[in-house]
């Protein structure tokens, strides 16, 4: 028998919990988390890889897996669904010995070896599905092979405040990582990673299960295995991305960042036909706008039927918006209904939420700039806002 | 389920042939980000049908094309699921429609290798949401050969292509072809529920005599001879035919209303369509737009009144836009004025354009084009 084998296959990060997204992580994973209108999170990491020619995406899931095995089930939304290869959701699972979760990234692969070893590749592409990018990981291979490199990490230059939030590489004028330091308090360097890693597999494997076998490991990527190579010195290189990349790991970025697509140059442009971003669909009908209703400077996915106002807002898959009701600066996640003269400004409404009548969620400065706000008033999946009920800016329900 | 559906993606086409050009009737754009064809199909599968042959006889690419991944319609199955039914190779092909039963005959293996004892013949042109279980069920119930779905005529009397009187029971007592029907009698929706058995003879035995026409020859002349017993099922909801470019006009901007738009696209049983992963519809800060439908990856700079857009419309700055139908990837330039216009796809109506049609009578901008 012929063994099959891929060159390249990816390993997605899904299993971190998004903490600071506080309520709307609360049952979801963070690459879950409805983003842009009709994605979620994830959408832009998986499609990048089916642009980037990457068919076989293992997603490693440990926190609230549900909403997200659902939402990858079969991967034919991103063309995932493949004979051999295709999307694989792999949660953690027991052995006859030395069950466990996984203890960290590096435990994450560690423990799924034996899915990578299936299709046999050269090289792995890691990725956390926590970002917002479009990113051709296809170029980056390119790169690690003609660095002759074993590692190679994709970085974004970012201020010195950024920095000492980041992980920050230190290279010579080759792009060979001379130095990497998590979070430093006087960053050498503005080289920030971005969490998208190309190894070479054969490489990677021995790390990986060296890693396992140490007790003080702390089985994570940045803090264990990244320092092990380069004290080794393994052949390890960043590779410069120039383009949009947000982490929309807080409240205020998720925002910011629904925001930016409302920005006539789009920077991170999702209207590009050549490199489309895949969500999954649900057979809405297209979007009903009533007489006497406003939109403008706004977003708005498939289902939705407006009949009041709407500006500077991004509303998702099938909200509706009443009479009177008014969305400002508002991120309104799927199915949610805002009732008849009802104010939303500066908020994040979570999926298959209420606004009840009359209720007002988040304030509205006195400001000429549209975007300026005294901070975004967030309210939970599923959550009902009792109707007259006020929720001030900043306030998380 | 016990019932296979056959969709008849032809037919009234001839009256439509501004759209028909390069496309057959089933695949016009309608509503949107709909087809006509996802309508009847999406009833089909909401109703448990799983077994879909779609008949087809020219320009069915474009069909082809949007119902190629059949897994949004979830009839990617291993038993059953959808399958299109071109004509084969035969004298067939070299007439033009010379009626369903020739077509039906393009389906005979399909129907005797069926395993289902009821067969749904739908018409494309057809718009409704409906569950075709209760009537299947009340074919069932009334022991008649045929079941026919219809509407009542409430207003004033309009032409139709079949129209029935039926008694309370439902039993049909008079059935006319292409004639004009009065408020109180029921029209037909070209929708019928027969048993295979009965279809496949039918099928068989007038076909090999060069009798095609399904209505006329077979049921009307078997109902008048008092032969075959016909039920009529009342559909009491939102219907809308599409036979002519009036029709389209008209009834295309009719879901713009809720009364018509709401029980149309309802969250228990909805509309499935090919996935084409569009981006959300911008909406400009100077846009204005008051009582549209309109499709994901639009983006809206301009005025827009009264209009339906299909996905990838582009109405720049300056443009307004009343009673318009535009479909897909459509561009309206900027300062146009348009004032009932159909713009088929991919059309580009340059900056500065003026054009204005009738309600009765609206312009229509054929696929592709510049103006």
């Amino acid at each position: 028998m012929i063994e099959r084998k891929k060159e390249c296959i990816a390993m997605l990060l899904a299993g971190g919990q998004g903490s600071r997204l506080y309520v709307l992580t609360e049952d979801t994973a963070k690459p879950a988390v409805p983003f842009g209108g009709k994605y979620r999170i994830i959408d832009f990491s998986l499609s990048n890889c089916v642009n980037s020619g990457i068919d076989t995406v293992g997603i490693l899931t440990q926190y609230q897996p549900l909403e997200l095995n659902d939402y990858i089930g079969n991967g034919q939304p991103w063309d995932l669904n493949r004979n051999f290869g295709g999307a694989h959701v792999l949660p953690p699972y027991t052995r006859a010995k030395h069950s466990d979760w996984y203890k960290g990234t590096a435990s994450a692969i560690y423990q799924n070896i034996a899915f990578v070893d299936r299709y046999n590749p050269k090289y792995v592409v890691l990725l956390s599905g926590d970002h917002i990018y479009k990113m051709d990981y296809h170029k980056m291979l390119e790169f690690h092979k003609e660095k002759g490199s074993e590692c190679t990490i994709a970085v974004i230059d970012v201020s010195d405040a950024e920095a000492t939030r980041m992980g920050i590489m230190s290279t010579d004028d080759n792009m060979a990582i001379t130095d990497f330091e998590e979070k430093p308090k006087h960053p050498k360097s503005n080289h920030a990673s971005m969490g998208v890693y190309v190894f070479t597999w054969d490489v990677l494997r021995q790390y990986l299960i060296a890693d396992e076998e140490d007790p003080n490991s702390e089985n994570d990527f940045g803090k264990n295995i990244i320092p092990a190579m380069l004290k080794d010195g393994r052949a390890m290189y960043a590779y410069p991305f120039q383009g949009y990349w947000k982490d929309v790991g807080t409240l205020d970025s998720l925002w910011q960042g629904n925001m930016d697509l409302l920005d006539p140059n789009d920077p991170l442009n999702i209207h590009d036909p050549n490199w489309k971003i895949y969500a999954r669909n649900y057979a809405s009908p297209s979007t009903r706008i009533d007489p006497g209703a406003t939109v403008a400077n706004s977003l708005v996915a498939e289902g939705c039927i407006i009949r009041g106002k709407v500006v500077h807002s991004v509303l998702y898959t099938g909200c509706v918006v009443e009479e009177g009701a008014c969305v400002t600066g508002g991120v309104i996640m799927p199915n949610t209904v805002i009732k008849k003269g009802a104010d939303v400004n500066y908020a994040i409404i979570g999926e298959q939420c209420v606004i009840e009548e009359n209720a007002t969620v988040g304030e509205k400065p006195e400001s000429d700039d549209p975007f300026a706000h005294n901070g975004i008033a967030v309210v939970g999946h599923r959550k009902t806002i009792a109707s007259g009920t006020v929720v001030k800016a900043k306030e998380i329900i | 389920m016990n019932m296979t559906g056959i969709i008849f993606s032809e037919m009234y086409g001839e009256d439509l042939s501004v759209f028909t050009h390069d496309r057959n009737l089933a695949a016009i754009p309608f509503g949107g980000r709909y087809r006509l064809v996802d309508f009847v199909l999406s009833n089909m599968v909401n109703s448990g049908i799983n077994n879909v042959g779609v008949l087809a006889k020219q320009n069915y690419h474009s069909l082809m094309d949007h119902l190629a991944n059949n897994q949004e319609w979830d009839l990617n199955r291993k038993n059953g699921g959808l399958l299109l039914l071109p004509p084969f190779a035969s004298e067939a092909v070299n007439h033009n429609n010379r009626g369903k039963l020739d077509e039906l005959r393009n389906a005979l293996n399909y129907l005797e290798n069926a395993t289902t004892p009821y067969v749904l013949l739908a018409d494309a042109y057809v718009v409704y949401n409906m569950d075709y279980r209760p009537m299947l069920q009340a074919h069932i119930d009334s022991g008649a050969d045929v079941t026919i779905a219809a509407t009542r005529v409430e207003d004033s009397p309009a032409e139709f292509p079949s129209v029935f009187q039926a008694g309370r029971s439902g039993r049909v007592t008079s059935y006319a072809l292409n004639c004009t029907a009065r408020p109180g009698d029921f029209a037909g929706m070209g929708c019928l529920i027969i048993s295979r058995q009965l279809l496949t003879s039918a099928i068989r035995e007038y076909t090999a005599r060069g009798i095609y026409h399904l209505e006329r020859d077979f049921i009307q002349h078997q109902f008048n001879r008092g032969q075959l017993s016909l039920n009529l099922y009342e559909f009491k909801g939102v219907c809308l035919r599409i036979r002519d470019v009036d029709e389209y006009f008209n009834n295309s901007l009719a879901i713009i209303h809720e009364e018509v738009g709401g029980p149309l696209f309802r969250g228990d049983r909805p509309i499935y369509t090919r996935v084409t992963d569009e981006v959300p519809t911008y909406y400009g800060p100077e846009c204005s737009v008051s009582a549209c439908v309109i499709a994901d990856g639009c983006s809206i700079e301009g005025e827009a009144d009264n209009c339906v857009f299909s996905r990838g419309v582009r109405i720049c700055k300056g443009a307004k836009v009343k009673n318009c139908v535009i479909m897909e990837g459509s561009v309206v330039g900027e300062n146009v004025e348009l004032e009932n216009v159909i713009v088929d796809k991919w059309a580009n109506i340059t900056a500065g354009a003026e054009l204005k049609g009738l309600t009765t009578n609206p312009v229509i901008i054929r696929k592709g084009a510049t103006v």
